[in-house]
């Protein structure tokens, strides 16, 4: 088979792999898609509309508003790192990860393709939970390029998060572990729900140090205008993170850990 | 279906009565120019596992091409970290491996592993899919178009009567039907080469036939099949010459009559015994 011949079926293979996350997504969507839209509603409604009003504004946004970003990001990078990890280790679990990995694809066609997923999952949870979010609060959309690669970029980062650990998990847990002992208290102290300006040291100096809040910072400047962070430096920062994570689950895929022996 | 099925194919064959012939596209192999060049050339293929667990110690192994050989050996012998090699889940520590003269390292492995069609011992089906979009995807990892692969999946749920079960989840399918469905996808993209790892491992006597049947019609339509088994009648009845391995070492191969000969044994279980247990 010609070199061409051969690369266009691997991107075949691999737009074949990324429909199958995709539609797996779509199709458990009451499971993939609905509980974390809910959950970010519930965030807005509880602290946003039912607590907010005994706290003062944020730089000069109303609490409900200012959280809005932070729990886009959140519902992202959650669902996306679930998404990913899950599925591969669902995948290995059960043996029928031998299907594309004993196939012509490299390791760039398999690691794009369940990327994909991920990434899908992880926009689609934050156009809904935008949407939804737009029934409470109003949204200016100052930058919206930035927040959008922000958001972009956090999908990516979080979705080869979750391929790198469904790719080392050797149990079920494991990769749960790193989701909610790990992802979700960093998120948490990224900022979602505070200004880092308010705090105190060494706590400031500890949130600076959570690559998360910059992610959240570059979305907030996009979404409201307002950032704690430089917006470039914020961007800079997410970019990193993402190149860093996209590179450590390629050369997972690559090496094949939890693929081949 | 544009020509994909031949003449005098028509109408589904049930695997419960006679097996019809088997059209040649079900099982069409890509042609090398040599046919001299062996369908699987292993070479000194060692590997191992953590542990000091050498599970290959330098094994020789050729499929001639067209061939069908059989790999036999206790549990643990190395049968399947071999076959897992050829289809690239194992990366050997040594050693060459060559489909159709294509190298399974470096460059030439993807071309090489495409060439290969694996049908494992455990039944590994992806649960989220159904049926016929089980059969068409594989295709399509393995480089066919859409519209190809689905042509190519209602064919293949056709000839191992599962068209009634396209639209159907895996984990709904009998213990019989997984089985079928397990060989029909290693076919979907054509392989010149395919592996079966102990496919009739639990299966009941008559579903046992049926795919010897298949495998049968596979192999006279030109495909090398590499065959493992516990059986050492489904050895004697299938395969063209067999190859005993032992603690990752091929220590007997030919053709089961001329192993009886040589160790003047009556049955192939008795020349097993005294290479394997000798």
């Amino acid at each position: 088979m010609s070199a061409p011949t051969l690369a266009a079926g691997q991107w075949r293979g691999a737009a074949a792999l990324a429909q199958r996350e995709v539609t797996r997504v779509l199709r458990l969507w009451s499971q993939t898609v609905a509980p974390n839209v809910v959950s970010a509603v519930l965030f807005i409604a509880i602290f946003g509309i039912a607590l907010g009003g005994r706290i003062r504004k944020i730089d000069g946004i109303d609490y409900e508003a200012f959280i809005v970003p932070g729990l886009i990001l959140m519902g992202i990078g959650t669902s996306a790192y679930s998404n990913t990890a899950s599925s591969l280790y669902q995948a290995r679990f059960d043996g029928f990860i031998d299907d594309p990995v004993s196939g012509p694809m490299r390791a760039r066609h398999l690691l794009a393709a369940y990327l994909a997923g991920g990434v899908v999952r992880g926009l689609a949870i934050g156009l809904f939970t935008f949407l939804a979010a737009l029934l409470f609060v109003d949204l200016p959309a100052v930058n919206p390029t930035a927040a959008i690669v922000a958001f972009l970029l956090a999908s990516l980062a979080f979705s080869a998060l979750g391929v790198g650990v469904g790719l080392i998990a050797k149990t079920w847990d494991q990769q749960s572990y790193v989701g909610n002992l790990v992802l979700q208290p960093l998120v948490f102290l990224g900022g979602v729900f505070y200004s880092v300006n308010v705090l105190a040291e060494p706590w400031r100096g500890l949130t600076k140090a959570d690559p998360i809040l910059y992610m959240v910072a570059a979305s907030r400047h996009g979404m409201l205008g307002t950032s704690e962070v430089n917006v470039w430096l914020s961007l800079g920062v997410t970019a990193a993170m993402t190149a860093l994570m996209v590179a450590w689950a390629g050369w997972l895929v690559a090496r094949g850990t939890g693929l081949r022996t | 279906m544009r020509g994909l099925v031949p003449a005098g194919f028509a109408g589904k064959r049930s695997i419960t009565g006679i097996v019809g012939p088997m059209p040649a596209t079900v099982c069409a192999v890509e042609r090398t120019a040599n046919p001299d060049i062996p369908a699987l050339s292993c070479r000194d293929v060692r590997k191992t596992f953590a542990g000091d667990v050498q599970a290959l110690d330098g094994v020789d192994l050729v499929v001639p091409n067209g061939g069908f050989v059989g790999l036999l050996g206790p549990n643990g012998a190395g049968k399947t970290t071999l076959i897992r090699s050829v289809v690239g889940l194992v990366v050997p520590d040594g050693g060459d491996m060559q489909v159709l003269g294509r190298s399974m390292r470096g460059p030439d492995a993807p071309a090489a592993r495409q060439l290969v069609g694996y049908a494992p011992q455990e039944i590994s089906l992806d649960r989220f899919v159904k049926v016929r979009d089980l059969l068409a995807l594989h295709g399509r990892y393995f480089g066919m178009t859409r519209a190809d692969a689905g042509e190519r999946a209602d064919e293949l749920l056709d000839v191992f009567d599962l068209t009634d079960k396209a639209a159907t989840l895996p984990s709904r399918l009998s213990g019989g039907m997984r089985r079928r469905l397990m060989l029909a996808r290693a076919l979907v993209h054509r392989p010149a080469l395919v592996i079966l790892d102990e496919p009739t491992a639990g299966v009941d006597v008559e579903l046992r036939d049926e795919l010897w049947q298949y495998i049968r019609k596979l192999h006279a339509a030109g495909t090398s099949i590499l065959l493992t088994t516990h059986y050492l009648e489904e050895a004697e009845e299938l395969c063209e010459t067999v190859a005993f391995i032992r603690a990752g070492k091929i220590v007997a191969e030919g053709t089961p009559a001329g192993l009886r000969d040589r160790y003047l044994a009556a049955r192939l279980e008795d020349v097993y015994r005294q290479v394997v247990h000798g």
